[in-house]
């Protein structure tokens, strides 16, 4: 069976499809999809963008809303997935296990985010697909002006929306 | 909590930690036994709850199969820092010399490998920690060789070869080295603007690091500062054996005077 698929469609920048890696990832994938089916990331944003780092969205609405979210999920970072370049992870808290709806893409090679040690400090952040098209769009949203709002660094000065999640 | 993820490798230092130990470029190998000793005096008397070794601990490290041999000089050194681990929380990240240092040698001393680099969240600051080598932007043969013999295929094809054999390879390298060393070559220090990016990038406001054999105290702007180990060699006149101590107090330059 083919591996799901993602669009993300974001206002003014393009379109970013993602594959996600049901098989090495089953937990995130499921999550994920589950966001994506009920609408969650529809009218959310990228509020979080650090060139040379990763682009990470899908917890708050325009205007620095934070959206609730289900029970988090057990952390893969053990699958072998790398976080490499145009990669798609799970941000979470400190806490290994507190991943939720948001993620961010890699926007560069983040060996130091890989699982190393089953610890706190090495579980890393679990990969759980990959942009399989629309890398110049990331690539426009990585390069926005950033700044700070409220208690939030790199935060774009103009809304970086994704208007829709589609499952296709 | 919102979700985030770290810019770069954090640690968060457990609230109970009231003394925290830095150091580097010990380059411990069996010719120097007065660096040993002053590295033994150090570790049995130190009131640090957690030690920083941040790289170069070794002159040079070959694989961690070095420890298989209970008589090696690696595993005698690995056993005053197992001896210490059970006292104190200890890190190592690698520095040029002893980069091949495995999960092996984490085990055996009961050390946590950091990467490099990593921010010491330490009682509100944050603390960028590195090896130093990375920064060195102006030797450019050196980080051709750094980004090769980082790559898994390279330490693969290293670490297939006998023990003896790369220890008579790591000689080698080490002669041209000295040979180079005593031509007068100039080596480069940390190139200030990549140290601001490396510390605007982990938000960071000092940067510790060895390396360069050079300690100091730079400022590279008006609110980040870059802070250099010195090496150990206690056969030197004055003897070199120096730690930088945290405490809530600050942060200080401590001389290892071995008695």
């Amino acid at each position: 069976m083919s591996n799901p698929q993602v669009e993300l469609h974001i206002t003014g920048y393009g379109v970013i499809t993602l594959e996600l890696d049901a098989e090495k990832a089953p937990k995130s994938t499921e999550n994920f999809l589950s966001y994506v089916n009920k609408g969650h990331y529809n009218n959310t944003i990228f509020h979080r963008v650090i060139p040379g780092f990763m682009v990470q969205g899908g917890g708050f609405e325009p205007g620095m809303n934070q959206k609730g979210t289900d029970a988090p999920i057990e952390n893969e970072a053990k699958n072998g997935l790398k976080n490499a370049n145009y990669t798609v992870a799970m941000a979470r808290t400190s806490d290994p296990h507190s991943a939720t709806a948001q993620f961010f893409i890699n926007v560069a090679d983040n060996g130091f985010l890989n699982h190393t040690a089953p610890t706190a400090q090495g579980w890393g952040y679990a990969v759980f697909g990959k942009v399989v098209a629309g890398t110049e769009v990331v690539d426009k949203i990585k390069a926005v002006k950033t700044g700070r709002k409220g208690f939030h660094d790199d935060v774009p000065k103009d809304d970086v929306v994704i208007e829709k999640a589609v499952a296709l | 909590m919102t979700p985030t993820v770290p810019r770069c490798e954090e640690l968060a230092a457990p609230s109970h930690w009231r003394t925290v130990d830095l150091l580097s470029d010990l380059h411990l190998q069996a010719s120097e036994p007065g660096t040993v000793a002053a590295w033994r005096h150090y570790l049995q008397t130190t009131p640090a709850d957690a030690l920083f070794i941040l790289g170069d601990l070794f002159e040079v490290w070959v694989g961690d199969d070095a420890l298989d041999d209970p008589g090696s000089f690696e595993s005698r050194a690995c056993a005053l820092l197992q001896a210490a681990s059970r006292q104190r929380a200890l890190f190592f990240l690698h520095g040029n010399r002893d980069f091949l240092i495995g999960p092996g040698f984490a085990r055996r001393t009961g050390a946590t490998l950091l990467q490099d680099p990593t921010v010491l969240v330490w009682q509100g600051q944050r603390l960028l920690l590195s090896h130093g080598d990375a920064l060195c932007l102006q030797d450019v043969d050196y980080q051709r060789f750094r980004v090769q013999a980082r790559s898994a295929q390279w330490q693969e094809h290293f670490l297939a070869q006998p023990l003896e054999q790369r220890r008579t390879q790591a000689r080698g390298i080490r002669a041209e080295s000295e040979a180079r060393k005593q031509s007068g070559a100039v080596y480069a220090d940390v190139d200030g603007p990549a140290a601001i990016a490396w510390l605007q990038a982990a938000d960071a406001s000092t940067l510790i690091h060895g390396h360069t054999h050079r300690p100091a105290e730079h400022t590279l702007a008006p609110h980040l500062r870059r802070v250099v180990l010195s090496d150990w060699d206690a056969a030197a006149h004055p003897p070199r054996a120096d730690v930088l101590r945290l405490t809530p107090q600050g942060l200080e330059r401590v001389a290892i005077v071995p008695t």
